[in-house]
């Protein structure tokens, strides 16, 4: 009994350090993706000049699912209509800061209020932003992501040792 | 829609204010506009998706589905004597297609006459029906089973509404493509009997014309005139009327509502009882 409770708290704490760590991984996969995205747009709005709504549908689904569903809210908003916002965009989720979530709304806002010339400078504006913010997002990550890992991984031996 | 004014609402020539309970005519229970909400329409009309019409918002326009055309106004940007796009709106012009059905009839046995199509010219003041009567005009043909191959070359997108055989059993459509370019396409690919094209404007729309007639294509057109004189002093009217290219001018007003015929001409631009 005691032997399986020490297996039980030993694999919580690592269930914790891996869940703090993924959180970061997950805003490093966003900007990732982010910017894939915007230089997806970038090449469509170029050369096919596709209508945005069909652009957003057709992206690679892996990298969709990195998006955090801003993509199943931006598709709302150009099927619906009505006011873009970061909290219609992000829905409350937590994950990305507060200036980074005016930052992506304010990219998404100008989709498609352009011209060719003038919508592609506009992303590729926006793509040196989302470049800035994956650095950071990834130094943070280093920083902090694995130090999770460590965390739990000492935390849950800690605990075992005092068990036994 | 204009900026900060009142939204007109026009109808039958009849002009009307919106108001929150329809149309009115009293200026103070109207609904004003302003510069956002046209800036959305615009934005709406594109599909979300201002950059893929932008050849069309140079020209001063967007269609959209159904054949509605949005005529825009706002800030030209030129650079080096090339449009490159239109920014800061401030006015659109809704204009919804319609169908008046048999408006073309009364006009029809001078136009198909011996058997056979005649080159003809619509003549009218913008909204005097032009595109309302040559839609009409290529449904009677389909509606008495004269089966020819009809290609409408549709440059503003206005005379396909896109509602099912709006256009007949027997046309092709290209949209969306200059006079010049789309004529000696369609006419290499499809091997049209007849070509309908609306608002002829430009040297480059008399030089398709005739490269249509030298093909044996015939032509049922339409220009922007105030009337059979209007159209005789247009410098592009002359080379056509010289060489009598067109072998009936119809001309339309909106004296008793658009589409209203104010007579048919001949190849030299005189009224015969023959003709109307």
């Amino acid at each position: 009994m005691k032997w399986i409770l020490m297996v039980i708290l030993f694999a919580g704490c690592l269930l914790v350090g891996y869940l703090y760590s993924n959180k970061y991984k997950k805003r490093v996969d966003f900007f990732n993706s982010l910017i894939y995205f915007a230089q997806k747009l970038d090449v469509e709005i170029n050369f096919s000049r596709e209508r945005l709504k069909k652009l957003v549908e057709d992206f690679d689904e892996k990298a969709k699912s990195n998006l955090q569903g801003i993509d199943i809210s931006f598709l709302k908003y150009l099927n619906e209509g009505g006011d873009l916002t970061a909290e219609s965009l992000f829905r409350n989720k937590g994950l990305i800061k507060k200036e980074e979530k005016e930052v992506v709304t304010m990219f998404f806002k100008n989709l498609g209020r352009s011209d060719v010339e003038n919508q592609t400078k506009e992303i590729k504006n926006s793509i040196e932003r989302f470049e800035k913010l994956q650095n950071d997002a990834l130094m943070e990550y280093k920083k902090f992501g694995k130090l999770g890992i460590k965390l739990g991984i000492i935390a849950g031996l800690a605990l075992v040792i005092i068990l036994i | 829609m204009r900026a900060d004014k009142p939204i007109v609402i026009v109808i039958s020539g009849e002009k009307y204010f919106l108001s929150e309970n329809g149309l009115t005519k009293r200026l103070n229970e109207a609904i004003y506009s302003n510069k956002t909400t046209i800036e959305d329409i615009i934005f709406r009309a594109s599909e979300c998706s201002i950059y893929s019409v932008n050849e069309q918002i140079k020209k001063g326009f967007i269609m959209t589905k159904g054949g509605i055309r949005i005529g825009i106004a706002g800030n030209l940007i030129e650079e080096k004597g090339v449009i490159k796009t239109m920014t800061n709106f401030s006015s659109i012009n809704i204009r919804i297609p319609h169908e008046i059905k048999n408006c073309s009839l009364k006009a029809f046995n001078s136009i198909y006459y011996n058997e056979t199509i005649q080159n003809s010219l619509i003549i009218a003041p913008p909204g005097g029906g032009k595109t309302t009567f040559l839609r009409d005009f290529i449904c009677q043909l389909s509606e008495r089973n004269l089966a020819y191959n009809v290609l409408v070359l549709d440059e503003r997108g206005e005379l396909d509404t896109g509602k099912p055989n709006s256009l007949g059993n027997f046309t092709d459509i290209i949209s969306f493509s200059r006079k010049i370019i789309g004529f000696e396409n369609g006419i290499r690919a499809l091997s049209p009997d007849l070509i309908v094209t609306d608002e002829l404007s430009e040297k480059d729309d008399v030089d398709a014309i005739m490269y249509a007639v030298n093909c044996g294509v015939k032509i049922i057109a339409s220009i922007h005139a105030s009337g059979i004189d209007d159209f005789a002093n247009k410098e592009n009217a002359k080379r056509l009327i010289q060489e009598q290219v067109f072998k009936r001018y119809v001309v339309l007003s909106n004296r008793e509502g658009p589409g209203t015929l104010e007579g048919i001409y001949n190849e030299k631009l005189s009224r015969s009882q023959l003709v109307y």
